[in-house]
């Protein structure tokens, strides 16, 4: 899946470490997401779309 | 200001689990050197004794079993895919391993230790921790 996380992080100034401590997950996992290396379960993309106020939709996208 | 508050919630866990090992291996190191002095001192005991110390070191193992279990329910779905994948080649690398040394024994080649098995296992978790950090990166 294509994703736009890097943007949307980018633009409100935080690091890949500022938005795993709002997900609880690691730096790593951030990462992995922001360079399409792994597709987060169903539970985190809403927890990202809610983060970011929108809807899952329009974070990720299907290839 | 956040990211020093991720990176002390991370080394928190790290250091959680660091504790929690340590105090198990610890443990364990501390049972087997009292078993194998009492086991040295006791080589005239009847069986059922000598067996006992003999798997005393377990009790702690337990507690080191214990730990890592809790570690991995502290980690997010992404680590956890990748033990799991670590795992799944440590397990299938060691059966290959395991049955590919067994049927040479047929052959004559000599019996090995049961202790054989984890010093196959634990390289490989670790090998294929190191393939799957590097499939998600």
């Amino acid at each position: 899946m294509k994703n736009s996380l890097r943007e949307l992080r980018a633009q409100r100034g935080w690091s890949q470490t500022d938005l795993a401590e709002r997900l609880n997950v690691s730096r790593q996992t951030v990462n992995a997401i922001e360079n399409e290396r792994y597709d987060p379960s169903l539970p985190l993309a809403f927890q990202i779309a809610k983060l970011f106020d929108c809807a899952i939709e329009a974070i990720f996208s299907a290839d | 200001m956040m990211t020093l508050n991720a990176k002390s919630a991370s080394s928190s866990r790290s250091r959680q689990y660091l504790k929690e090992l340590g105090g198990a291996m610890l443990a364990y190191a501390v049972v087997l050197l009292a078993s194998i002095s009492w086991l040295n001192r006791h080589a005239d005991l009847a069986s059922p004794w000598r067996d006992l110390a003999a798997l005393s070191p377990m009790l702690p193992a337990v507690a080191v079993l214990w730990a890592i279990m809790r570690q991995m329910r502290r980690l997010d779905e992404l680590q956890r895919r990748v033990q799991f994948e670590a795992l799944a080649f440590a397990f299938a690398g060691t059966a290959l391993l395991s049955f590919g040394y067994g049927f040479l024994e047929g052959l004559g080649y000599p019996r090995l230790s049961m202790f054989a098995v984890w010093g196959a296992m634990a390289p490989l978790w670790v090998l294929g921790l190191l393939i799957a950090v590097r499939r998600y990166r």
